[in-house]
Parts: C-alpha cells; sequence; structure tokens
C-alpha cells in the first residue's frame, strides 16, 4: 500500500527530511508493506487544508503547524504563547502537558497525532540592537497572529500584518522593521540582506505535528501498525534532536553573513517576560476547558 | 416568466460578485490609507484591520464563484472555437449538446461535494487561523451558491439548445 | 500502464475535449477528474471540492481581478487614448512605432504585478482597440502582448519566484534581483525583434502622421501627465513601503478612478460597466485557475510528473545536456499544465539533480521562470493565450501563432543566459557585497 504525505514546508527544511526519515523507516521496517509518498512544499495541498484532508481520507497522513488550529480551540496553540515555555525542556514539558489533551481533541475529528517536532525558539531580528522594551516602541513589527498582534500592542510597537512570502520586500521598502521567527526562518531566508541584528530572546517554541487518520490507522495489519507507531516515535526523538541542533547551526550562519548575534540584556528579558505574563492573564480569561487544562497540568509539573 | 427569473438570478449572482471585488479593493485601499496615517502620525496613529488579508480572500473566493453562472451566460468563459466553427450546423449543435450535458454533469458533481465539504466545517466548527476567527462554512456558502447557479446555468442552456435546435450562448467578442 | 503511455493519454483526452469546444476550466476539471478516477487512489469528489475551495481564497491572488478593473477603468477613460497620443510623436521615427508601447507597458505593469496574466489583461485592455484603431497589424499586437506579458513573472516582484523561493528555500530578496537583468535582456529581445520586423517590411506598420518639432513633442506629452501619475503612485505606495505588491493593487484602482474622472468623459455608468465587466473576467481566469489546481493536485496524486522528472534524472546526464532534456520535459508539460503547477509538482525531484551537476539553484530560478514564461504561450494550456482571447475574441491557436516568435526568443533567452551565468548572477551577488 502506498500513502500520499502532503506536507507544508520544502525539502531542505529539517521538518521535511526528518519526515522523509521516517518515511523510509516505516518502509523498511514493514518490507515495503507500507510505502509513505512525501508531497513537500504543499504541493498537494496548501498548509490550510491539510488538516481536513486527513480528516476526510482524502490522505491518510499529513504534517501541519499545530498552532494555526488555536482558533478551533486554544489547546492547540499553547505552545506559541510568548514565554510561556521558552526552552528545550520547558517545551517539553508543555508537549507532554498538551499531548493527552489534544489527542482527545483529535479524537474527535478522526485523527491520531503521530508525532509533533518544535520550531527553535524565535528570536527578534531588528535593524538597530534592542536592549530594553522601549526599543521596540514605534518599530512596525510583523504581527501573522492575534496573540503577536497583542504582543506588538503591549510593546508599543506598531503590529503590521506581512505574508510570509512578502517578508523581504516589506523589510526592504520599510514597510515593517522588526519581525520574530525562528532562526531557521531567519537563516534560509538570508535574512541579512535586510535585517543586521538577532537577539535570542526565545520567545516559544511553536511545532509542527504530524497526524494520520485514525480509521484508515486502523485498517492497516497490526505488525504494520506497531512499526509506523515505532517509526513515529523514533521520529519524534531525532526530530527534536534536529531542531537543537538546527538552532545552533541557523545562529551561526548568520553570524557568518555578518549579522549580529546578541543574547538578550536581564532588562530586556524582564520586560519581555512581563509582556508574556500579561498576555497569559488575558489567555486564561478567554481559554478553552481543554486550554486551561494544558495549563493547569504543565504548571503543576 | 422562467426565462426571466432565471436571467434575474445570475445577474444577481454577477453583482454579488462586483460588489466583493468592491470589497476587497476597499479594504485593502483603506488598510493602504491606515499605512500612509502611521507613517504621517507616528507610531501612536498606527491601526490595523485585522485579518484584512484572509477577508480579501474570501471575497476573492466569493467573487469568482457567484459570477461563474453570469460569465457563462455573458459569452466570457473562454472555449476553443477554431475547429468546430468549421463543422456543418446539426454537427456543432451536436457537440454543443454534448459538452454542455458533460458540464452540467461535472457542475452538479463538483456542486454536491462543495456543498459536503461545507457541512463538514459546519459540523466540525472550522476556524480561519488569522487574528479573527471567522467560522469556515460563511465563506464556503458562497462556493456552494455559486456553483448551483452554474449547474443551473448549465443545464438551463443545455435544454435552451436542445429546443433551439443550435447553440445559444454567443462568444463575448467574436474576432 | 507506462508513465509516457498515461501521459499520452491524458493528453489525447484533453485535446478531444478542447477541439470539441468545452470551456477550457471544464476540460481540465474533467481531465483531473479522469486521471483521479483511472489512475490514483484517493476520494476524487472531496479532493475536487478541497481543490475549489483552497484555491479560490489566496490573498496573493486577490490583486488580479483589482489589477484587471484598473484596466477596465483606463480603457473607458481619455486616459489610454490619452497615453498613446502623448507617445506618438516621440515613437514616430523608431522602427516598429506604438508597438513597442505594447513591450514597455508590460515591462513597467510587470514591476508593479507578480503576475503575468494580470499584465496581460491591465495593458492588452488598453493597448489592444488603440493599435487596432491605429491600424497596427493583429498578428503583431497580439504577438508583442502576449510575449511582453509574460515579464510579469521576471521582472520583481514575482508570483513564481515567491513559490520556487519558498518551495527552495532560497532568498526571494536575491531571486527577485536575478530576475533584473535578465528581464531588461528580454525587453530588448523583444523590442529589437519588433523593430527588425518593421525594418524588413515597413509597409505593415501605419505611419504615425507628421513629423513633429521637439516643442509640438512637449506639448503633446502633457497628455501623459494623468498616466505618468498613476504608475508613480503605484509604484511609489510598493518603494515608499505604505502597500505590499497586492496592495498596490488597490491604490491603483483608486487612483485610476480619480483619474479618470478628473480627466472627462468617465461617469458612474461607466465605472459600473467596468466593474461588471472586470468581475466576468477574473471570474474566467479564476475557473480556469480552480481547474488548472485540481489537475495539478491529480498529478500529484497520480506522480506522473515526478516520475517523468525522475526517469530523467535517471539518465545521468552533462550539465548541458541535462537542461537540455529540461527545456524539452518542460515545454511539454507546460503545454498542458499552467507553468506554477509544473515548479511545485516537480522541483524536490528536479533541484537536487541540478544541484549534483554543479548547476547554481539562484540560476536554476531565473532559468525556470523564463521556461515556464513560454509556458504561459503554448497551446493548449496557456493563461496569456486565456486571457487575450478573453480580451479580444480571437481563438487561442490563433494567439499562440501569433506569439510564436516570442517563444522563440524566450528560448534565446534561455540560451544566453546558459551562455552568460553572469546575467543573472551578476547583480544579486553584487549587492550582496555593497
Ligand atoms: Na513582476
Ligand atoms: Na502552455
Amino acid at each position: 500500500e502506498t500513502w500520499n504525505m502532503p506536507v507544508p514546508y520544502g525539502d531542505t527544511t529539517f521538518h521535511t527530511v526528518n519526515i522523509r526519515e521516517f518515511a523510509a523507516d516505516v518502509a523498511e521496517a514493514t518490507e515495503g508493506a507500507l510505502e509513505i509518498e512525501v508531497h513537500s512544499a504543499g504541493s498537494l495541498f496548501p498548509h490550510g487544508e491539510i488538516k481536513n484532508a486527513v480528516r476526510s481520507r482524502q490522505v491518510p497522513i499529513g504534517e501541519f503547524f499545530l498552532s494555526t488550529l488555536s482558533n478551533e480551540d486554544a489547546a492547540f496553540g499553547v505552545d506559541s504563547q510568548p514565554f510561556l515555555a521558552a526552552s528545550y525542556e520547558e517545551a517539553e514539558k508543555l508537549w507532554s502537558a498538551q499531548k493527552p489533551v489534544i489527542t482527545e481533541l483529535f479524537a474527535e475529528q478522526d485523527l491520531m497525532p503521530l508525532f509533533s517536532v518544535p520550531w527553535p525558539a524565535q528570536g527578534l531580528y531588528t535593524e538597530e540592537e534592542v536592549l530594553t522594551v522601549d526599543d521596540l516602541a514605534g518599530l512596525r513589527f510583523r504581527a501573522y497572529n492575534a496573540a503577536l498582534e497583542k504582543f506588538a500592542q503591549l510593546a508599543k510597537a506598531a503590529p503590521v500584518q506581512v505574508e510570509a512570502p512578502d517578508i523581504p520586500q516589506a523589510f526592504s521598502t520599510g514597510q515593517v522593521d522588526a519581525m520574530m521567527t525562528s532562526p531557521s526562518t531567519g537563516a534560509n531566508s538570508k535574512a541579512w540582506d535586510f535585517v543586521s541584528t538577532y537577539t535570542a530572546v526565545d520567545a516559544w517554541l511553536p511545532k509542527n505535528i504530524v497526524v494520520v487518520n485514525k480509521r484508515m490507522f486502523d485498517r492497516l495489519p497490526e505488525d504494520v501498525q506497531a512499526a509506523v507507531l515505532e517509526a513515529a516515535a523514533e521520529a519524534e526523538t531525532r526530530g527534536w534532536e534536529m531542531s537543537v541542533a538546527e538552532a545552533d547551526a541557523k545562529k551561526a550562519v548568520m553570524a557568518e553573513n555578518g549579522m549580529a548575534i546578541v543574547t538578550p540584556s536581564d532588562e530586556l528579558m524582564s520586560g519581555l517576560k512581563d509582556i508574556g505574563a500579561t498576555m497569559m492573564e488575558d489567555w486564561k480569561t478567554s481559554a478553552s476547558e481543554a486550554g486551561q487544562k494544558v495549563l493547569a497540568d504543565y504548571e503543576a509539573e | 416568466m422562467i426565462r426571466r427569473l432565471l436571467d434575474t438570478l445570475y445577474l444577481a449572482g454577477g453583482a454579488v460578485a462586483a460588489l466583493a471585488i468592491l470589497a476587497i479593493c476597499l479594504l485593502v485601499a483603506a488598510q493602504v490609507g491606515l499605512n500612509i496615517l502611521a507613517r504621517v502620525g507616528g507610531p501612536a496613529w498606527s491601526y490595523t484591520i485585522p485579518s484584512y488579508a484572509d477577508f480579501a480572500g474570501f471575497f476573492l473566493a466569493a467573487a469568482s464563484f457567484m459570477a461563474l453562472a453570469h460569465t457563462l451566460r455573458s459569452g466570457v468563459h473562454i472555449r476553443v472555437n477554431l475547429l468546430i466553427s468549421r463543422l456543418n450546423p446539426r454537427a456543432t449543435w451536436g457537440l454543443e449538446l454534448l459538452t454542455l450535458a458533460l458540464a452540467t454533469a461535472l457542475s452538479a458533481y463538483a456542486t454536491r461535494y462543495a456543498i459536503s465539504l461545507t457541512h463538514e466545517s459546519w459540523d466540525y466548527g472550522d476556524m480561519s487561523s488569522g487574528i479573527v476567527a471567522v467560522p469556515l462554512w460563511i465563506p464556503q456558502l458562497f462556493m456552494d451558491a455559486g456553483l448551483v447557479l452554474l449547474t443551473l446555468a448549465f443545464l438551463d442552456t443545455l435544454v435552451e439548445s436542445l429546443r433551439a435546435r443550435r447553440p445559444v450562448i454567443a462568444d463575448a467578442g467574436e474576432a | 500502464m507506462s508513465d509516457p503511455l498515461i501521459f499520452s493519454i491524458l493528453l489525447a483526452v484533453l485535446l478531444v475535449m478542447l477541439a470539441a469546444g468545452t470551456w477550457v476550466a471544464v476540460s481540465l476539471l474533467a481531465l483531473a477528474l479522469f486521471a483521479m478516477t483511472f489512475f490514483a487512489n484517493a476520494p476524487q469528489g472531496l479532493v475536487l471540492a478541497t481543490s475549489l475551495w483552497g484555491h479560490s481564497h489566496s490573498w496573493s491572488l486577490a490583486s488580479l481581478p483589482l489589477f484587471i478593473l484598473m484596466g477596465e477603468i483606463l480603457l473607458r477613460s481619455r486616459l489610454s487614448q490619452d497615453m498613446f497620443s502623448g507617445l506618438a510623436p516621440w515613437l514616430g521615427r523608431v522602427p516598429g512605432r506604438l508597438l513597442h508601447v505594447n513591450v514597455l507597458g508590460c515591462a513597467i505593469f510587470a514591476a508593479v504585478s507578480g503576475s503575468s496574466a494580470a499584465t496581460a489583461a491591465t495593458i492588452g485592455r488598453m493597448s489592444v482597440p488603440e493599435l487596432t484603431e491605429r491600424g497596427y497589424p493583429q498578428s503583431l499586437i497580439l504577438g508583442t502582448l502576449a510575449g511582453s506579458a509574460t515579464l510579469g513573472f521576471l521582472i520583481p516582484p514575482s508570483i513564481i519566484l515567491i513559490v520556487y523561493g519558498v518551495a527552495t528555500e532560497q532568498s526571494i530578496a536575491r531571486l527577485f534581483m536575478a530576475g533584473v537583468l535578465p528581464g531588461i535582456m528580454l525587453v530588448a529581445l523583444f523590442g529589437g525583434y519588433v523593430s527588425l520586423r518593421a525594418m524588413l517590411s515597413p509597409s505593415i506598420i501605419p505611419e504615425e502622421s507628421q513629423s513633429f518639432t521637439l516643442r509640438e513633442k512637449l506639448h503633446a506629452s502633457r497628455r501623459l501627465i494623468p498616466v505618468m501619475l498613476l504608475i508613480l503612485g503605484v509604484i511609489g505606495s510598493i518603494y515608499s513601503g505604505v502597500a505590499s505588491p497586492t496592495d498596490a493593487a488597490a491604490v491603483g484602482v483608486i487612483l485610476s478612478t480619480l483619474l479618470a474622472f478628473a480627466s472627462g468623459g468617465f461617469n458612474w455608468t461607466s465605472f459600473r460597466e467596468a466593474l461588471m465587466s472586470a468581475t466576468r473576467t477574473s471570474c474566467m481566469i479564476a475557473f480556469i485557475l480552480m481547474g488548472a489546481a485540481f489537475l495539478a493536485i491529480a498529478m500529484g496524486f497520480t506522480g506522473i510528473p515526478r516520475n517523468l522528472a525522475a526517469w530523467i534524472g535517471g539518465m545521468e546526464l552533462s550539465p548541458a545536456a541535462l537542461l537540455v532534456a529540461l527545456t524539452i520535459f518542460f515545454i511539454v508539460l507546460g503545454c498542458f499544465l499552467d507553468g506554477i503547477s509544473v515548479v511545485v509538482l516537480t522541483t524536490s525531484i528536479i533541484l537536487p539533480m541540478v544541484e549534483a551537476v554543479g548547476i547554481d539553484p539562484m540560476w536554476f530560478g531565473i532559468y525556470l521562470v523564463l521556461v515556464v514564461e513560454m509556458s504561459q504561450i503554448t497551446p493548449p494550456v496557456g493563461f496569456n493565450l486565456f486571457v487575450i482571447q478573453g480580451l479580444t475574441g480571437v481563438d487561442i491557436l490563433r494567439v499562440a501563432k501569433a506569439a510564436l516568435p516570442f517563444f522563440g526568443l524566450l528560448l534565446l533567452a534561455v540560451l544566453l543566459i546558459s551562455v552568460f551565468p553572469g546575467l543573472v548572477t551578476w547583480l544579486p551577488e553584487a549587492m550582496a557585497n555593497r
């Protein structure tokens, strides 16, 4: 049997590399009984349609950016709350609190999570060095979701909506002058062509997730199911390691190309964490029950 | 009577589509206006229309689908005429019926699945992922309505063409 | 069944449907459904609905109806007429005369729009009626328009370079830079071809009245002021950072409406007509785009383009031979898939083999744009052809014939950048080392 697997990112993104290894592992472990054909860079379905395509069994398996579902339930978006879980240890803790809750939510949609891998922590890209939160005031700050818009407002920056492909042009024309993203995205889009400073504020570690359609999974012979689950567990471990290595490697690439890689001042960090705390308070008042449960479990650990 | 009703329906669809295009234009222009304001007035004056890109996309979808039937009846959907125009009238008519039957069937098929997609979005409460959470079934309704109109227009044209014993849609810009 | 055989069957099915007079969009949808049903295992109805929805609400397409509306407004105002009368005295002695407006107009518009269909629709809306009325030969009007509109992809901003840059993680800023010199080269090639044709048979180009003194020329040029304001306003909104390239389309509509009212002869009735006409034209293009998107997804499920690409990879060719093979491959696929889909469906197979023989991926991006541009003007599936048939009613096969020399010039451009890769790489490198 051959499974088509749509993934949103290009072939050189470490998530895609990891998924191709996962596919190879499955094929090897099942001696070809299950082959997974990976369709990268959104070539099969646009990113926004992948989850629903798996749900309605157009494809059995797919990958997407987990917090795009935060409008459906706050539990999906916990990993994109600034400064809630800002290191790999915290992110791992958060994932173990989040996983059982979203597994239940996904089950309602006939979906089963296989594995989830974080992007390196999000840092700050600016032209000038940012020493305190006050330095952010007045900057045109790229915001692509509600949380970032709120974040920009609290930092007294001006939120600007720019779609990802427009980023280089937006920087070079002055439409935006600050953004938060991972070192991976920064290095891959050659951020040094338009900004000169990366401040490693490590704000949050958003995750990609691979889900499978439960009914199509259940139809597999038991030994194949076991092989898929085993390969998925390995892919999760490997993916987290790749993410750690990626964070350092991509920061090095940016440094080599002349960007200043700055460790944030204590003053900046305490200011940013205050903003994060304010946002968490807001979040708690509006989050779903499932979202609250993830947070409670995370804080209890 | 029925003829008038159908033509009004197609035109109404076209008018909704035109309004949607106007809405994209005004929405985007308003955001550009706000950007200019922020440049002139400084950061204290910066405002954004939340999710304006998402809304522009949804308006675009509404415009594209709602205008399908009106565009068909106006002869603007394009086709290759060079070869059929050399056939005798009887053969031209036969092929017209054949292509209309194919188009009607295909359009009905697409409509059926588009509606089931919308139904699923409604069932699961699918939301857009931007700053403003929009239930996806709302913009998808325009897709369904537009496809229903298109199926109706294809069927209508098929029946008309059967009765008239010739193709009834003229090409918009015959040269 | 082997992939080349399946491919031939599909091509035959498409040709039969098109020849029978089936609407282009319906033919593409039906072909995709046929391919999904017989050569893939996926629920085709659901996939059809997902592609219709998923490819109809994208932000990057939102500028298309707006640019088309801008063209419709200009057509109904005095602005487009004025532009031609203002330029006529200046181009009177240039071989080819006002035909160069098509080439240069497309080049300027390409600096605003990332799409070649929008370029063809907006410029063609104004230039085709004007040039036809002045007695220029139809084949050259349509050929220059179809050919030059492809510049929309090469001169930044460019949708196709964004797609390629995102899929292969190349710097989009550098790809945009890399497109500039080849873009200028193409403008020169197209302009040179027009001049050459005009010199070889001067009789086909109508006289542009008497000769003018410099004073008269300058006096006539005052008519260019509104159009210049429009161009400056739209380009200025992008480069001052108040508008993204997509936003700029709305700026264009607002400015052209204001200028149209100000220059007289335009009223709300004309605006309503322009809006309805733009609605129909963009609907026609959107419907075909949806058909093309579903066909691309169907091809993704069947795996045919990947397998064909892999088959070329298996031949272990030298860099030059590989490029020749790929060019043929892209031209053939580009006949019946739209160019962007070809790139999306095949890059993950093709880029590794291209890099393996030492070809620079940035250079390859520009090469791809050129071959994708060719696919825009080859029948049966070529978007510029569709747009121009929509504008003029001239059958796509006739438009394709008129565009054939420009297909040749695009091939020549591919040859030139292959022999002189510096045309592509010099500018981005110079910018990076500044
Ligand atoms: Na362009
Ligand atoms: Na083509």
